[in-house]
């Protein structure tokens, strides 16, 4: 129990076999799906642009517990990614090519090199250190590109052309709401699919041996420095290709992307729905937007509300929903399995 | 010659004394920050919004017709108590657990979402002017400087030097330095720990809310005030050293300096990451700050 509190404890991880994870994987995109299904019935567009929007923080929020559940980091600045993500995407589509997967290209080559060179600056500072760097290179980042007129400054890059994916008659109108959402599933399917298999991958294993005790590592034979930048890369990458979706789904990118809010709400996200778990990033990225959307249909002031369910959140149950979901439902289901068995 | 001699007397010594003025302004909200860190170990995000908090409440307390030198007194004394409070019913709710750093991070990072929306509510979030209470100006080196500008340098120095006696000189500063540098025995010997934790941490909230008072006149008061001012202030304490007195008061100094020289050759939308490029210099250089921690040095 030395690190625990936040993540899964090892003793909690040994009850949560992977197959409760599976369990609430397909249960999330499987009713992503459903959801899908029946806004295409009612016909309807605010809701699959809202749920677009989820999905994409949830990609964001994804990259956040890599490090914050996985590396034991806390990222207190990961909105330059998303940020880098959106503003490359956007300015290769507006300027170069109407293409996502060119787009996505660059983005990733680009999160690839700033990764690395951010990386290499942030790791260097411990703990607390690491998340006031990281906090500090965003609010940096963020005061330039406010400031500078090629990159739009406070209006940020607009007029970003409406997408069509693949040719012929294959292709995939982006501009039709429910395409676009079914194309940001996939994706954000996919994303969560790699990370879930790399955290199975001995760099995987490392991050949470980083995590459980960094000193240790040396006497294993493996140098913690490399890890980290490994893990931290990884995580750039992931919340800038997230963010290379927001411009297609708005059409444009503001400054706001790379504003610390982003920062706190994918760490909110992260929190509150389960540190350490990768899909309690998901799970709890579509219940804050949830919770922002009607809270804010009522009052202006919603983020009282969030930050109170926020503290709460950190206070009382600082393992997070899916952190104390899937030990519940891991019983349930090897009672449901003992029974079958006994009959 | 003598145009280099002009050239210091009106150009670079005026920025150096407005420098200096905004310096002493953030020395103290790095104090408070660095008090905090250096006895509880506790990173407090939502210093930013006692900053606002503290200008807020003196332009209630304006707003009642009180002169603006009863809130310059009131201000750090209604602080001590929210700042009091906040330790006692938030952060002791997870001092102990062993994650405490990551999660008294995250408890006063979503305190202050909350209360900078709650000065939203009770005061809009449109700028308020506060008038100087210092009015007319006094010819420094052949040059006018507001008064107020003199007054804020002269009245935080005091107050700089006050911290440092208080911390350094005194009974009740040597129990927070044993506390720092081992919680335990301090307690064994008799020292009321968490008593004194609430108190530290009061103090630091009041020294956030005493610069914001303080800079109330020179800037205008808005609910996100707190946030580009928290993020110096955060820059002086980790160039400085975590929990380090001596360091937040010199790297203060040297920091805002560099700030103010530096805009007179380059845009001040740059001196930001020059700040920054600095301090991750420094940090590459030495990872714990120029200065050792509370207690520990």
């Amino acid at each position: 129990m030395r690190e625990a509190v936040l993540a899964v404890s090892p003793a909690a991880a040994r009850i949560v076999r992977p197959r409760v994870m599976q369990w609430l994987t397909w249960l999330f995109f499987g009713g992503a799906l459903l959801f899908a299904a029946i806004a295409a019935l009612a016909g309807d567009v605010f809701f699959y642009r809202l749920a677009t929007e989820a999905l994409i923080f949830g990609g964001l929020s994804l990259a956040v517990d890599v490090l914050l559940g996985r590396t034991g980091l806390l990222p207190l600045g990961h909105a330059l990614f998303f940020g880098l993500g959106a503003y490359v995407s956007g300015l290769v589509l507006k300027h170069w090519a109407p293409s996502l997967p060119l787009a996505l290209a660059v983005v990733f080559v680009a999160a690839l090199v700033t990764g690395v060179v951010a990386g290499i600056i942030a790791i260097r500072a411990k703990g607390v250190y690491f998340a006031l760097i990281s906090f500090g290179l965003a609010q940096v980042v963020s005061k330039v590109v406010f400031n500078t007129r090629e990159l739009g400054a406070s209006d940020g890059i607009i007029g970003i052309p409406v997408l069509t994916l693949g040719a012929g008659p294959l292709a995939l109108d982006l501009g039709h709401a429910p395409t676009l959402f079914m194309v940001t599933l996939a994706f954000v399917g996919a994303l969560y699919a790699v990370t879930a298999w790399l955290m199975d991958t001995p760099l995987g294993r490392l991050l949470s041996a980083v995590k459980a005790n960094e000193h240790r590592v040396p006497f294993l034979g493996f140098d913690p420095w490399r890890v980290k930048l490994g893990g931290f890369t990884y995580s750039a990458i992931a919340a800038a290709l997230s963010g290379a979706l927001y411009p297609v789904l708005r059409g444009f990118v503001s400054p706001e992307l790379l504003f610390f809010q982003v920062s706190v709400n994918a760490i909110i996200n992260v929190i509150v729905g389960g540190t350490g778990t990768l899909i309690g990033a998901l799970y709890g990225s579509v219940l804050l937007t949830g919770l922002k959307s009607v809270v804010g249909s009522f009052t202006a002031h919603h983020l009282i509300v969030i930050g109170l369910v926020f503290m709460a959140s950190v206070v009382f149950f600082p393992r997070g929903l899916i952190g104390y979901a899937a030990p519940v439902l891991q019983r349930w289901l090897d009672y449901r399995a003992a029974q079958r068995s006994a009959r | 010659m003598t145009e280099f001699l002009n050239w210091l007397q009106f150009v670079l010594s005026p920025q150096m004394i407005n420098g200096l003025s905004i310096g002493v302004a953030v020395i103290l909200m790095a104090l408070g920050l660095t008090i905090i860190f250096g006895l509880l170990d506790v990173i407090n995000m939502a210093h930013g919004e006692f900053y606002a908090l503290g200008a807020y409440v003196a332009v209630a307390l304006l707003g009642l017709g009180l002169p603006f030198w009863w809130a310059l007194a009131l201000v750090p004394l209604a602080m001590l108590l929210v700042g009091y409070a906040t330790e006692r019913l938030l952060i002791q709710r997870v001092f102990d657990s062993k994650d405490r750093h990551t999660l008294t991070l995250l408890l006063t990072l979503g305190f202050g979402i909350v209360l900078e929306d709650v000065l939203k509510i009770f005061f809009g979030a449109n700028p308020l002017r506060v008038e100087t209470p210092v009015a007319g100006a006094t010819e420094v080196v052949g040059l006018f400087f507001p008064n107020y500008r003199l007054f804020l340098m002269l009245f935080g120095g005091a107050l700089i030097a006050a911290v440092w006696l208080i911390v350094f000189r005194t009974r009740l500063g040597a129990i927070v330095r044993a506390a720092a540098f081992d919680r335990h025995m301090a307690g064994s010997l008799g020292v009321p720990v968490a008593r004194v934790y609430a108190l530290t941490f009061a103090f630091g909230v009041a020294l956030a809310g005493l610069s914001g008072v303080l800079l109330a006149p020179i800037y205008s008061v808005f609910p996100t005030m707190g946030r580009d001012f928290v993020l110096m202030a955060f820059s002086v304490v980790i160039v400085g050293g975590m929990g380090s007195i001596k360091g937040a008061v010199i790297a203060g100094l040297l920091l805002t300096q560099i700030q103010s020289i530096s805009s007179l050759y380059i845009s001040p939308v740059w001196s930001d990451p020059l700040l920054f490029g600095i301090m991750v210099l420094v940090l590459m250089w030495r990872p714990q700050g120029l200065f050792g921690r509370l207690g520990h040095a």
